[in-house]
Formats: C-alpha cells, structure tokens, sequence
C-alpha cells in the first residue's frame, strides 16, 4: 500500500469511499481520486499497453497531458484515467491488451516485429498477394486502435448540450497567471470567463507548494464575478470563437480579448526504454504525491535540465520517497542555491550527468547515469542506480498552441532552447508560464498585467486600470531571471545494444525510426511528422513536438530552428465526435398542414429545407384520381413575394424575358427568369393583384434566391417598388381534376364557373369562410384551382377542401403523383430539367422571350445572340413502350454511340400507357417521331421524340 | 385588389363556416397539455397548469405583425421602442415591423411565428440555440438583435430583464418549438401560456 498520511492541500476525501471496478475486480479508492491514483495506491504500475509494440506503460506526468493511461469506462473509451475522477459503480477496462494487462500476446510485436513494423511499414507491406487484402485488413482492423465502441450503446441519452457565451475576456489556464489576470480584468468591470483544464483552478501551484494561495485566489476570482469553467479543456481557436468542452457541454465562447494563460509542459527525456512503468515527470510524481497522497515510489532516481528536478526532490523526500541520487545534466548544478539546498539534506548530486538508459522489464529497476557529449552518447564511467522511480524533468516547453492558432507566430529561442509563441497586434495576450515567466510571482505579475491589458484595450477601467497596467509592466521588468535550463540532448544513449529509445510514446516512435525517416528523404519537419506519425496521437505533442524537433536536427545537423515547428490545428485537447456532429435538430420548415399530411400516413421527405409529403402510399392512383375525379395537394411551399410600387410593372418587365406590364388585374402570366446570360435560373406565375401590385410566385427551393435578385436589381435601379417575401405567410393548394369545379363551388359564393373564372384568372375570394386569392392555372394538366390563404387558416381550408370534396371521391395527391402530371404535360421542373447552360430557346419555350420588347431586359444581350447561334441540343419528350423506365440522368447517345444529351425526367404513366420522359437530344432530332437512343444500366433503348404534350395536347381540359 | 388573402384576422361574411387561425406551434402545445381559448378568431394556448420557476416559453404567434414599407422611415438603431401595446422595429431605412397593435401597413401576421422566452433561465435557454450576445450591457431592455435563431433567420427583443421575445418564419414553427422545449426542458422550464405572461408597459 502507497497511500501517504494526510498531505496538505490533498485533493481526496478520506470520509468517503468510493467502489469501482477494474477489469471486473473491485477497487476502493477515496472520492477525489482519480481511477489511475486509486489503481497506483492499490499497487498496479501498468495502465496500458503502447499502440504498436504492446510495451506495458505506466503514468508519466499525472495531469492528462499524455496518453499512456487510456482506458475504457462504462462503455467508452479513450478515457484519460489520470484525469478521470472516480464514481460509484464506475466499470473500468482496459484497452489494447490482450489477454490481459499483465500478459499481453502482442508483446511479440516489440520482441521479434521491429523489423516489420518500421515507420510507413503500411506502405510497404500487406501488399501481395492482392487477393490476400481482405485478410489482412481483418486482421490489421483487429489490433489498431486504441479501445472498442461497444456493439450495442446502452439505452441511455447521449446528449451534449450547446451553450453559447460572448464575454469581455476569456481566459484560457486556471493556474495562478491564469486565475490573476481574471482578477485583474474582473476587478475593472469585465465581464470575464476563466475556462481550466482540471477538476479545480490553480495549476501547478497546486502540488507544489502553493496550493494555499492558488486556492485563494479561485475564491476571490469567484466573487469577482468570474464564471470558472472547470474540466473545460479550450478546443482551439477558430477566429475568436474558441470552443470549449465541458462534459457533455460544448461553450462556444466569443470574447472581445483573450489571455492565453496555458502554461508550460514539462518535458520527459530520449533514453533507451524511457517509457518502462515507473519513469515519470518530475512534475508528475509531485501530482501523485501532493494531490491523493499517494507515494509514487519508494527509492528514486531523479534526472533533470534545471531546477526543476531538484525541488521536486526535495517534495519527494518529504513525502516519504528516498532519494537514491539526482543527475543534473547543468556542470555548476552544485554551485546553485537549490543543489547547495539538496546537497545540505544530504541528496547525492551528480552535476552534468544525466540518464542514458531505465532498467527493468515490466517496471523501472534502475537508471544507468553517465555524463554525455554535445550528440548525447555516454563519455566516461557509468553508474547503475537500483530505483523503482525514475523521475525526469527536460526543461518545459510552453503550450503554445492556442496562440499559434490564433496567428501567433513561432520563434525559436536560442537561450532556452525552445519555441515560443511571438504575438502581433491581435486580440489575445499570453501570460505565465506561456510568456516565459514559470517562477510562481512572476507568472502572478504576469497574468495580473495580462488581464488589465485586455481591459485597457477594450477601454474599461478608465485611469485607474491604465495605471495599474504601468505598474505591473513594471514589476515584471525587475523580476529576477529564471534559473537557467540545459539543453537535454536530442537522444541520450550508452552505446550498448538493446532498448528503445522514444521520441512519442502515443505512436511508438523510437528516436531510431525518425533517423529512418530522414534516410528514406522524409527530412523535412512536415513530412517527417506525416510519416512516421509522430506527434500524432492522443497527446498531439505535448511531449514529443521539441523532442522529435530536436532528434531531427541532431540527424540532419541542422539548427532547431532550421528545422522549425510544425503548424498548430484544432482540436488541442480530446473532444468526442458527437459533440461536433451537432445536434439532431435540423432546421425545417413545414407548412401549415402538415400535420394533416402526417395522419393521412404521408410518406414525408425532404424538399429543398421543406418536409414534404411525397405521396400517400399510392402515386399513380393519386395521379389517376386527379384524371377521374379530383385531387388535393398542399403546394405552401412554393415562393411566394408581393410586388408592389408605382413602378412595379416595369420593373418585373426588366427581369423577364418576357412583358408583364401589360398584364391586366386579376390576369395570370406565368414567366421564367433568366440570368444575365440568357440560362434560365426559375420559374413560376405573375398575378397582377392591382394596378400597382403583382403576386409572383417561384419554384419551392428558389423562393430565397429569387428574393435576393430581386432586391438586389431594385437597389441598382432604385425604383419606386417595394418587395416582401410573403411565402411563409400564405399558404397554398392545388384543387385539381374534372370535379374541382364543383367542389370548390360548393365552398363559396364567389362565381366559378367558366365564364366566372376563366384560364389564368386570378381572383379573390372567401372560400370555407377564408379569405383566398383563387388563381386558375394548370400545372396538372387538367382543370384546376390554386388557392393561396393565410397560413393560419389552412388547416381549416384543406378540412373543408377535403370536405366538400368527399362525395366526388377527392384524394389528396403528393409530390410524386404532381411529378407524373406535370410530365405528361411537359411542364418543366427548373434545375431537374434545366441546368445552367438552358436557355427559353433550348428549353423549348422560345414564345416566352420577347426581344421585340422596348426597354431592356436581363439576359436580352444573351439571348439575342443565342438566336443567332442556336445551341446544338433541345429539351423534348420522349416514350418508350411500357417497361423499364430510365434513370434520370441516364445518356443519350448519338449515332456513333457517343453521349449526346441526357434524360432530366422519366416515369411510368397509367393514363398514357407508356414509360413518358424529357431529355435534351441533339437540335435535328427534336422532331415528332425522331427516334433517340438511351442508354441506362449497360442496356440501350430506342424512345420516340415527342414535342407536344403527352395527355390534353390541345390543352382542352385545363381551359374547360 | 385586396390583400385580405393574407390576413388571418377574422373576416365578415364566412357563412357558416367558422375558420380558426391556428398557431404552427398548436400541435406541439396541444401535445404538451396545453389549455386553448379562442380568441380573435385565434386558437390560443393561454395555460398549462405547471409552474415553471426557471423558464417558461410562450407561444405567441397570434400577436398581430404589420410591415410598413417607406422611405426614410427611422433609423436602425437596434431599438423597439413600445407604444400602444406593440413594438415597433425599425429594421432597414425603408422598413419597419410592428408587433402587437394595430398599426396600418401589410399584415404579416402570418409570416411570422413568435415565442416568447421568460424566467431567469431565458438568457441560458436562448445561448443554447442562438449566439446573439443578449447579455445585458450588449441588449438592454428594448434591445432588437436581428440575426440567426436556431440557424434560421429571425430576432430577437429583449422585452423585459429576463423576457425575451423570439421571431422566426412562421414555417419553422414546429421545428423552433422543438428547440426551445429541449433546451428550456433541459434547465427545468417548460411551455406557459399567454395568461402566465405580465403586461408590458409602454415607453
């Protein structure tokens, strides 16, 4: 049993036990704990197996900062068990390991596979035979990746919930620079949020030393104001929108000023077979200590760059663990106050030496120290050190991340030996340790500064704050330097065989396999990272970037900063895909009566952003009952603008290629809009309402698209016209077939007949008691009313419709039956049937444009030239005799069997007995029984070209 | 010719016939208990008997919606100014809407579903859904914040401290009912009827 006696500042509650389990054995932890803390009190040292040697692994720095910890947890996986607070009832997994932890078969893979298994080893192998690929892809999905989704999810909400937040400042790192400057901006009236990684603000302050005082200030930055969002990792920075994830919430954060507050990463050391259980960050073994009380060892080793190390050793022997000797890799480590402070407590200090290989098997059994070359090989005596910790410190690197990505650029920087982030004029600031100020009070005046920057940008605080802000800048200057950090080595080594040496212990990438890669040309940072994919994993570098950055410079004798950094993406830190997926909801419109089309057992799919009814379950006695009888389909979705002004006529004759102005009150012109080159781009009716005011429709998916044209061209020409989009407001259905004349009769007093309303009338009514606007037109093909209401009173009309229509045996029609109509008629659908090359010409509609007109149009240039140059394909019908019915889409093909043109609509028609469709052929083709050939599914068919209409040609019911 | 074909107000003359202008929320609100009343020719959702201390969401798509096109009609300053029981929104130069009254202009009543969002949840329920920055020293009470609700077109007035009233197109009604009763459902709030509403005074 590790754990210590009581620490001060510890984390856990010793009052409350909490139970879990490990694959499948109980565990007693303390509530507080984490499962890798409870796991390492209980005595278990290894948390995983590696993603391709199968190495065991135990925790390196017990923040969640690296990966070696990941297990399953209740059914997910890729949980951090470093950071992962434990639960009653929690089950927990391992991962990647087969038969067990302790005893994994793929072990063979680090014994005997290192030759198969190079870096890129995919690119070359499993190649032949190629029958052999399903095999091996098989067997490769069944030994990649990290941790299983379970077959069957559990019955129970995966929901994340999205919250947005704007804010003056946010601050990003809850350590002490972080928890200062949201004081400071708080204090000046900013409306700040703190977003920190961990179960509660502070930072490193927290296990070493300070955790009194960062404590403190969480409290004070509270009653500041400031909302702390904890275990709330930043995402990334997206053009100040930064996202931060936050349990099952994902903040979408917009803030005004950011301070980046995120801290410096301690760094592990490149030596043979660092990654045995058992080799921590110095950083880390103070976590486990300070944090759950829990003792990470019992005799230690500690190598170290700095400082660093050597206080860490000092906690540690505190905390109960004997220290066997430190290697600091500085030569005047002695002369120091802090080695002349280990020395006193009577610590062996061994000054410019450092660890060059970890003994031990399934754990550290000792660490060989040596004193080592600029290129990292072993000079001199060796000294095998029996320990059962090995804790090291490399320096830090800054978590630079976030300020790279928001445009920060990076610098290296010689004196210590890493990259930093240099910022521009923007709206984020860096404080602490990221800014280079790692000592505890300067990282405080740091962040302090930092926050009052923010604000005296944004111009709060007034005098006051720009005051303040002097004097903390000045502060900062008379700081004292940091103690100064050794460059470690790129790769440490004592020259004997055996063992590993890794740069990225998420991928298992040795310091060997990035040499591997510069000798097959991957030389540079960028290919170098894709190739052997270090960097890559989990960790996204936090403790592999400046270590693979140094290896590469070291085997292609180039500068660090030759070599340069790889750029910094989103996300920084773990986020399920759930969570970016986005929510269920998907914005929908639906018309009024909907919900009448839901219980009528519609077949309901998208159109355009419209849910629609497709059809009821029967389309072509849906059409048939249209042809008999009489039918109903709810077309709300059409576009639908008023058009109203002293100039309303003229201006619609500008958009049209053909002439509305002469247009009488209560006429309808149904019209085609055409783009500045003559294609056409949508269709739909013109109803004059009044002398001044026109009801123009369009089709359902262009009703935005034409509203925007319109405007658009009413603010070139600035005429006396007004435009409001009404196609939500009204609604509409189509009453159509030889019995709608009757039925829509008995609805009002209004005079239907035939001379009453005539073809292309349009004409108030009250119809049910509702005020319409009746528009007798024909997309159907046979008689018909369109009848446009409030969408209120909708529901209420379709019943009435519907109603009155019963005893003539009315059936309510959907989009799939009006498709069969209207292609028997060859009505065109714009955008099915027409593309952006279609002019009124090629389409068959060569009346519609009125170039004889007197003012300009859109598209008249065009469309004067494409009469001089006929286009070489026209739109026609076409049949086949009953049977297959060809794909939309499927080709036309000329004599040579060459594709020609192609097939926009096809359909099996009951009323005409035939398979009836549209397609553009070539011009000479366009004839009445011109033969054309198909070619749909390896098959070609002979169709007969038909320009007239297939049912009613002469038009005879639709005007009855 | 008369627009009366987009007005659902009632009209003289219907016979025997008795059309209801129904909200396209009425579905839902009936679904979720929701008592209805007629009134002005509407179907109104005015209670459902379940407190709500954290938030409540109101359907209020009857409230009449006038357009008032004309040159130089105000500025857009961001402002509804409150008068005679409606808001008035200055939206462009040469646009305006007014919601409630009974202002002359287009009737618009219907291109428009309205809800209104109260309790000391609102703010937390609308962040779920829509990113205005309705914080209050970004809209103060009277504040017009057009912009996208729930990924559609629409706004947003701030009618009272923790009162927000919500406009989209009417089409989207169902869909903006479904997204206010998750997120509203989510913080312990629910739908409330226009009767649990407190008169807004005027400027």
């Amino acid at each position: 049993m590790t754990r210590l006696d009581p620490r001060p500042g510890e984390r856990i509650d010793r009052s409350r036990t909490i139970t879990f389990t490990f694959d499948g054995k109980p565990v007693e932890a303390f509530a507080g704990d984490t499962i890798a803390s409870a796991l390492y009190a209980g005595g278990r040292r290894i948390f995983s197996r590696s993603f391709k040697y199968h190495r065991p692994r135990g925790e390196m720095d017990w923040a969640g900062q690296g990966a070696s910890s990941l297990v399953q947890v209740d059914g997910a996986p890729g949980i951090r068990a470093s950071s992962e607070v434990v639960r009653d009832g929690m089950v927990v997994e391992h991962q990647n390991a087969w038969p067990s932890l302790d005893f994994d078969v793929m072990r063979m893979s680090d014994i005997a596979g290192g030759p198969f298994t190079p870096p890129g080893f995919y690119y070359k192998t499993f190649k032949w035979p190629r029958r052999a690929w399903p095999l091996y892809e098989r067997a490769l999905r069944g030994v990649a990746g990290l941790g299983r989704l379970p077959e069957r999810q559990d019955d129970r909400e995966w929901r994340t919930e999205y919250r947005r937040r704007h804010c003056d400042v946010l601050v990003i790192g809850g350590g002490i620079a972080g928890l200062s400057a949201a004081i400071a901006a708080a204090r000046q009236g900013a409306d700040v949020v703190l977003a920190d990684d961990d179960v509660e603000p502070g930072g490193a302050q927290l296990a070493e030393g300070g955790h009194e005082r960062v404590r403190a200030l969480a409290e004070e930055a509270r009653a500041a104001g400031v909302e702390v969002l904890s275990n709330a990792p930043a995402l990334g920075f997206y053009d100040g929108l930064v996202p931060i994830w936050q349990g099952d919430t994902l903040h979408q954060v917009r803030a005004r000023r950011h301070v980046a507050a995120t801290g410096a990463i301690e760094q592990p050391l490149v030596f043979k077979d660092n990654d045995l259980p058992g080799v921590m960050m110095t950083g880390g073994a103070r976590r486990l200590a300070a944090l759950w009380a829990v003792r990470p060892g019992t005799t230690a080793v500690i190598s170290t760059t700095g400082d660093r190390g050597l206080d860490a050793a000092l906690a540690l022997r505190e905390a109960g663990v004997e220290i066997a000797a430190i290697a600091d890799l500085r030569p005047d480590a002695a002369d120091r106050e802090l080695g002349a402070a280990v020395q006193a407590a009577g610590i062996r200090l061994l000054a410019g030496m450092t660890v060059v290989r970890a003994l031990g098997r399934n754990g550290v059994a000792g660490a060989v120290l040596a004193r080592v070359d600029p290129t990292g090989k072993a000079t001199g005596t060796l000294e095998e050190i029996p320990c059962d910790l090995l804790a090291v410190s490399g320096g830090t690197a800054p978590a630079t991340s976030l300020l790279l990505q928001s445009g920060a650029k990076a610098r290296y920087d010689a004196a210590t030996s890493r990259f930093l982030a240099e910022l521009g004029d923007g709206v984020v600031h860096a404080a602490g340790a990221v800014a280079g100020h790692e000592d505890a009070d300067a990282a405080a005046v740091s962040g302090t500064a930092a926050g009052l920057d923010a604000v005296v940008a944004l111009g709060l605080g007034g005098a006051t704050a720009k005051r303040e802000l002097t004097n903390e800048r000045k502060r900062l200057d008379v700081l004292p330097p940091q103690s100064p950090v050794a460059a470690p080595p790129a790769y440490a080594r004592d020259g004997r065989r055996g063992g590993k040496a890794f740069v990225d212990l998420d991928e298992d990438i040795s310091a060997k396999d990035i040499a591997y890669a510069v000798a097959e040309g991957y030389d540079s940072i960028e290919l170098s990272k894709r190739y052997t994919t270090v960097t890559m994993g989990p960790s996204q570098g936090r403790h592999s970037q400046l270590a693979s950055i140094r290896v590469l410079a070291a085997v292609t004798g180039r500068s660090l900063d030759d070599v340069g950094i790889t750029t910094a993406r989103p996300p920084w830190s773990t986020v399920p895909m759930g969570a970016l997926a986005g929510r269920p909801f998907e914005p929908a419109k639906r018309s009024a009566v909907h919900g009448r089309h839901r219980e009528l057992g519609a077949n309901v799919k998208w159109a355009g952003d419209w849910r629609r009814a497709y059809d009821y379950g029967d389309p072509e006695g849906e059409a048939k009952a249209v042809h008999d009888a009489a039918g109903l389909i709810d077309v709300s979705t059409l576009g639908k603008l008023l058009v109203r002004g002293p100039d309303a006529g003229a201006f619609l004759d500008r958009l049209y290629p053909n002439r509305v102005s002469n247009l009488k009150p209560g006429r309808i012109r149904y019209g085609v809009l055409t783009s500045e080159t003559g294609r056409i781009t949508d269709d739909g009716t013109i109803a004059r309402l009044d002398d001044d005011s026109f009801y123009v429709t369009t089709t359902s998916s262009g009703a935005g698209a034409v509203y925007n044209w319109f405007t658009w061209w009413l603010a070139d020409w600035g005429m006396r016209v007004h435009i409001t989009d009404v196609t939500q407001a009204s609604a509409a259905m189509n009453l159509a077939g030889p019995r709608s004349r009757e039925i829509l009769q008995s609805l009002t007093d209004a005079d239907m007949s035939a001379d009453g309303m005539t073809y292309l009338d349009a004409l108030p009514a009250q119809v049910a008691g509702v005020s319409c606007l009746v528009l007798r037109i024909g997309f159907t093909g046979e008689l018909g009313y369109e009848i446009h209401c409030p969408a209120p009173h909708a529901q209420d009309l379709w019943d009435a419709v519907m109603q009155a229509g019963a005893e003539h045996g009315i059936r309510p029609f959907g989009l799939e039956p009006q498709r069969i109509l209207r292609l028997q008629k060859l009505h065109i659908l714009v955008g099915q049937d027409t593309d952006s090359e279609s002019t009124p010409f090629g389409a068959a509609m060569p009346w519609i444009v009125k170039l004889d007109k007197e003012d300009d149009f859109i598209g008249r240039w065009a469309l004067e030239r494409a009469v001089e140059h006929p286009a070489s394909t026209a739109l026609v019908g076409f049949s086949l005799p009953d049977g297959d019915v060809p794909a939309e889409g499927a080709a036309v093909l000329d004599e040579g069997g060459a594709p020609i043109g192609q097939v926009t609509s096809a359909r099996h028609s009951r009323q005409v007995g035939k398979v009836i469709g549209m397609a553009w052929v070539p011009s000479a083709q366009a004839e009445d029984g011109a033969q054309v050939t198909i070619s749909y599914d390896g098959r070609t068919y002979d169709a007969t070209v038909q320009t007239s209409p297939f049912h009613d040609p002469e038009g005879t019911l639709v005007r009855s | 010719m008369t627009l009366a074909f987009l007005d659902p107000s009632p009209k003289p003359g219907a016979g025997r016939w008795v059309p209801v202008a129904r909200s396209p929320m009425e579905g839902k609100a009936v679904a979720a208990g929701a008592t209805l009343e007629r009134r002005d020719g509407w179907n109104v959702a005015v209670r459902y008997g379940v407190p709500r201390g954290t938030v409540g969401f109101a359907d209020v798509s009857h409230l009449r919606k006038t357009e008032i096109q004309r040159d130089d009609i105000g500025t857009p300053d961001g402002v509804a100014t409150r008068a005679d029981g409606a808001w008035h929104c200055v939206l462009t130069p040469t646009r305006a809407l007014v919601i409630g009254g009974s202002a002359e202009g287009l009737d618009v009543t219907a291109a428009y579903c309205a809800m209104t969002i109260a309790g000391p949840m609102a703010r937390e329920t609308i962040a779920r859904f829509c990113a205005l920055d309705l914080r209050p020293q970004a809209t103060p009470v009277r504040g017009l914040r057009p912009g996208s609700v729930a990924r559609t077109p629409g706004f947003v007035i701030r009618e009272d401290d923790d009162r927000y009233l919500l406009l989209v197109g009417s089409a989207y009604g169902e869909y903006l009912w479904t997204v206010v009763a998750d997120a509203a459902g989510h913080l312990g709030g629910g739908p409330i009827g226009v009767d649990d509403l407190l008169e807004l005074p005027d400027a």
